[in-house]
């Protein structure tokens, strides 16, 4: 035992698919402990907020203000809201309202503004422009309103009895800072949020979770059904082969995934728990199991030993057990492997078309999928909603096939390097 | 062993792959000249090949020129039509075939004709077929009104009053869909003389028009169908009722702008009729701009998206979770009818329905107490991505947000009633004052010793439902009421909702339906879906009051509105009927929804409406095919002539 561990942490594919599921599952346990927020929580009004680090806007009004005067604070400002397509769209618009194109210089900010100020009217109509267009320069012009002030802004307060705004003396000034550390609300969204405005690093770490149970529950139940027919049928021959196998044969040519969308929608949503999904996919997925072990054990069946322990009396289960489950034992947690991989992907595919496990109890990967599609996220650049769902379910699976393949190369000697 | 592995890694690689593809930005679409070109080679091509069989080379034409429909002349749609056409046959409601048979409160005109097309935004009729407004006599019992002698029909006949009247007649003698919804309060219609048509009105005990209003209703409602051909239909299906529901009318007559040119299960496709009436001064005065007007059918919403973004669609109706980004992040020149949110017109109010027979719910308390508990902002803005007025701009009543509905009650008076949500703590008091508190400290309370929990529900895959019926469930969880979520297919949800004659199943005790949007009956014809309890006890009752509500005093003011033509009193009436409404909580309105979603890709066209685009009548933001919104065809130009 000590020996084949030995070897088998020799295999450098072997290592590196674990190392990788190790990390998913150290990441999965440590998370939740370490940041105690609830996965399906509601936090954010709105759909898809981006990756970043939100300050609260309020709380930072309040916090020690620290002066820097950093050179490019002001082009940096006009950049962000007068960006180079805008230049040359005011420019259109000039132009189509009778400036000499000569007279515009689109790199002079202040001329530009200017002008811009001067002629710009939204209810002029020009010939040709659609309402996108016109929604457009609507939207750029209101963007445009005090971009070259360097006052600083003046907060003010509405009297409760008077509804009057009254100011509070202090003024945020262009060059004015504050230390995030320093405000009291922040609130980092590695990931941003999905459609429902949850937390999607932390929803991520409870879908992995849920998914590798559905996983782990699948694989075994696959893997105990399959092996279980295979021992028998292989050991045992005769007429039970024959049931055994005419009943795999029968599974063999219906495609297990039609047979798992079948189940599922027979199912039902209100039944459809994270643990039944897993025992659907599980006993959909054993076929290649019993097939493999049944052929394994047919031609372990006649091998001395086992001639010797029916000699000596044994009795099935023991000679099934003793003689014969060792030597097939390496095959079956390769089986079990990628069993607990093809059920993760399963689920994905269940729940992306709507099959996987009721929505609100449980995150799982493929119902982020599914809701990040009904959302239309890859349609409008959300990658955050679902890419890094996608990367974990790949690194999952592919950390399982690299030591699957690893351990392929440990036992099989034709492999053997 | 290794083939396996290989095939695990290929798979997880394809899949990966499969979604990155998906992802990419859209870009604006090549220009269009490509698909033009070929449709110009198309009819040269099909005669040449067979000379001597003509019929047949037409009959392939349509075919070969809706597989590449020249772009700069068809107007695309997508979000009505999700299945190949069944028929054209305009007596019967089953056709599956949206592009060309609605009737409706804005009845969509592009195939067959109404006399009068409704106006959402101003609440007008406006005549089509007929010649002028309607009038009603001294007693309102009965309705007058011309055929316009320019109305003519496809075949060259003109539209005569005999038509409207018979029209009618084969509704009730074969019992038709309208028939059987109008004939409680239309008597007879008939023709005066070939241009005068006369509605009679049902009359109650008193001698008074049973419904005005829906009397009125009928004449921008449903089309005027063609007497000639009504009875080629009937003498060859012999009278039976089933069958002239059932025929598929492919020689049908029609009066519209457009009709057949090809359908399949990918795609529908009218053509305009170059001899359309409407091109006539007393009507539009020239054809509608686009020469075809085509449907691709597909697979699903996101679908759909993708090809508006991608400029294969004009005019979306569907719901495009985010549109904004569209043109805000994607610089596409795509379009709202408003700039900015809620970008479209609110019209119908998607309702949470209690279900009053389930534990706990008869009690006001607990409905109340869920329903100002309810997180209205986060449904706006994630649920429908804040395509839906907020409740602080519209507060709740039983009117939609268009200004001629809002100004129909009293907002002083039942201003206290008005709640905005996310009062936990105003719920948590409410239940507490009402003795229903946590006795057995599981954290979730009881009532008379059972434990509340309920199930919240709404079709599966109908997205923003679904995301707005978590947030009901979430606000449950907050005062200490359990509420799960379920989505049962449509198929199901719909059978169990709309029978009424029995308690709701178990698994429907919060469910979501929707309400009537804007028509010539609203909001009147909504406040009597939502409340009258007339709908209680029916085998199949797709009118409204799902949740069974019962209230005399609320069936009073329903029976005695439409009679009613002093607008004092009407105000009168309908602030009590919001005053009761918002007292007694059978239902919370959970957003605004537009009559439908309106989106535009100016990419082949311009011209569409939108805010102050200074049509007078306004056009309204529908499809360009319903009600009065079909003006808007004649204002399209393309933006690349």
């Amino acid at each position: 035992m000590k020996h084949i561990i030995q070897q088998v942490f020799h295999s450098g594919k072997f290592i590196v698919g674990f190392v990788i599921l190790a990390a998913v599952l150290l990441i999965v346990i440590v998370y939740p402990l370490l940041i105690k927020d609830a996965p399906l929580a509601i936090i954010g009004q709105g759909t898809f907020f981006p990756p970043g680090t939100y300050v609260n806007a309020y709380d930072s009004l309040g916090s020690p203000k620290y002066i820097l005067n950093l050179e490019h604070a002001a082009a940096k400002r006009i950049a962000s809201k007068l960006s180079d397509d805008d230049r040359l769209a005011m420019q259109e618009w000039l132009v189509a309202a009778g400036i000499p194109e000569n007279e515009i210089d689109i790199s002079n900010t202040e001329q530009l503004l200017r002008q811009w100020e001067n002629h710009y009217d939204p209810q002029t109509n020009i010939a040709g422009m659609t309402n996108a267009k016109r929604n457009y320069y609507i939207r750029l012009n209101a963007s445009l309103k005090g971009l070259l002030s360097t006052e600083g802004a003046i907060i003010a307060v509405k009297n409760a009895d008077t509804g009057a705004l009254e100011e509070t003396g202090d003024v945020v000034a262009q060059s004015d800072y504050v230390n995030i550390g320093q405000v009291a609300n922040v609130r980092r969204l590695p990931l941003g949020t999905d459609n429902f405005g949850r937390d999607v690093l932390t929803e991520l770490v409870a879908a992995t979770r849920v998914s590798l149970q559905i996983g782990f529950v699948a694989g075994i139940v696959a893997t105990l059904i399959g092996l279980t027919l295979g021992l028998l049928s292989g050991y045992i021959g005769g007429l039970v082969d024959d049931g055994i196998m005419f009943i795999t044969n029968l599974f063999t040519v219906i495609p297990s995934f039609v047979l798992l969308i079948l189940i599922s929608f027979s199912i039902g949503q209100e039944k459809r728990g994270a643990v039944t999904v897993a025992v659907v996919i599980g006993f959909t997925s054993w076929v290649w199991t019993a097939r493999a072990v049944r052929a394994q054990v047919i031609s372990l069946r006649n091998r001395d030993h086992v001639n010797l322990s029916k000699l000596s009396g044994h009795s099935l289960v023991y000679i099934i057990f003793a003689d014969i489950l060792p030597y097939v034992a390496s095959y079956v947690v390769m089986a079990l492997i990628l069993q607990i991989s093809s059920g993760i992907l399963a689920e994905a595919g269940l729940s992306i078309l709507g099959l996987g496990p009721k929505t609100t109890e449980v995150p799982t990967l493929g119902l982020m999928m599914n809701w990040a599609m009904i959302y239309q996220a890859p349609v409008l650049g959300k990658w955050w909603a679902y890419l890094p769902v996608l990367v974990t379910i790949a690194l999952i699976t592919f950390s399982m096939n690299l030591m699957n393949t690893g351990l392929d190369q440990v036992f099989n000697p034709a492999l053997r390097d | 062993m290794k083939h396996k592995t290989l095939w695990w890694l290929l798979s997880s690689l394809t899949i990966l792959a499969l979604f990155l593809s998906a992802c990419g930005a859209p870009t604006e679409a090549p220009a269009t000249a490509e698909p033009t070109e070929e449709a110009t080679e198309a009819p040269t091509e099909a005669p040449t090949e067979a000379p001597t069989a003509e019929p047949t080379a037409e009959a392939v034409a349509p075919a070969d020129v809706a597989a590449s429909l020249p772009r700069n002349e068809t107007l695309y749609f997508n979000g009505q039509q999700w299945g190949a056409v069944v028929g054209w046959n305009p007596y019967s409601s089953s056709n599956n075939n949206a592009m060309a048979i609605s009737q409706q409160d804005s009845a969509r005109v592009t195939m067959f004709e109404t006399p009068y097309l409704y106006n959402m935004l101003d609440g007008q009729v406006y005549p089509l077929l007929a010649d002028g407004d309607y009038t009603w006599n001294d007693a309102r019992t009965e309705i007058t009104f011309k055929i316009k002698e320019a109305a003519k029909w496809s075949d060259g006949t003109p539209v005569t009053a005999e038509d409207v009247a018979y029209t009618w007649a084969t509704h009730v003698k074969y019992n038709t869909p309208t028939g059987a919804s109008n004939a409680d309060y239309i008597d007879t219609i008939e023709a005066l003389d070939s241009q005068t048509v006369v509605v009679k009105a049902k009359l109650d005990e008193n001698g008074k028009a049973v419904n005005p209003l829906m009397v009125a209703a009928y004449v921008s409602n449903n089309y005027v169908i063609q007497k000639a051909w009504t009875q080629t239909l009937e003498e060859r299906t012999g009278g039976d009722a089933t069958e002239l529901l059932a025929d598929t009318a492919e020689d049908v007559v029609y009066s519209g702008p457009y009709h057949k040119f090809f359908t399949d299960d990918t795609k529908v496709v009218l053509i305009r009729d170059d001899n359309y009436w409407g091109q006539d001064a007393s009507m539009w005065g020239k054809l509608p701009a686009p020469k075809y007007l085509a449907h691709t059918i597909f697979k699903d919403n996101a679908a759909g998206s993708v090809a508006l973004a991608q400029g294969e669609v004009d005019v979306s109706q569907q719901f495009n979770s985010n549109v904004q980004v569209l043109w805000l992040n994607y610089g596409l020149p795509v379009s709202t009818y408003l700039p900015e949110a809620p970008y479209g017109i609110g019209a119908s109010l998607p309702t949470a329905f209690y279900n009053l027979n389930s534990y706990g719910l008869d009690q006001l308390a607990v409905r109340k107490a869920i329903a100002i508990a309810v997180d209205y902002p986060t449904i706006i803005a994630n649920a429908m991505t804040n395509q839906s007025a907020t409740f602080d701009q519209v507060p709740r009543s039983l009117m939609n947000p268009t200004p001629g509905e809002q100004a129909l009650y009293d907002h002083e008076a039942v201003k206290d009633l008005q709640w905005a949500g996310n009062d936990i703590e105003g719920a948590k008091k409410l239940l507490d004052d009402a003795g229903i508190v946590d006795t057995d400290g599981d954290g979730w309370r009881e009532y008379n010793g059972q434990k509340l929990s309920y199930v919240a529900t709404c079709p599966n895959g109908w997205s923003d439902w679904q995301a707005a019926i978590e947030v009901v469930a979430a606000a449950g969880k907050k005062i200490g009421i359990e509420i799960t979520t379920n989505y049962p297919e449509w198929s199901v949800y719909q059978t169990v909702v709309t029978k009424s004659d029995a308690p709701l199943a178990e698994g429907y005790d919060i469910f979501m339906m929707w309400s009537a949007g804007a028509g010539p009956t609203m909001p009147w014809g909504r406040i009597r879906n939502m409340l009258s309890s007339e709908f209680i006890g029916m085998a199949s009752n797709w009118n409204g009051n799902w949740g069974q509500y019962s209230n005399p005093d609320v069936d009073a003011l329903i029976q005695a509105i439409p009679s009613e033509s002093d607008p004092a009193k009407l105000k009168e009436m309908y602030t009590e009927l919001v005053k009761i409404y918002l007292s007694d909580i059978p239902s919370f309105t959970l957003m605004y929804r537009p009559q439908s979603f309106h989106t535009v890709n100016e990419t082949v066209w311009t011209g569409f409406p939108h805010q102050d685009d200074g049509t007078n009548p306004p056009v309204p933001p529908l499809d360009l095919t319903d009600g009065w919104s079909i003006a808007g065809l004649y204002n399209l130009t393309l933006v690349n002539p």
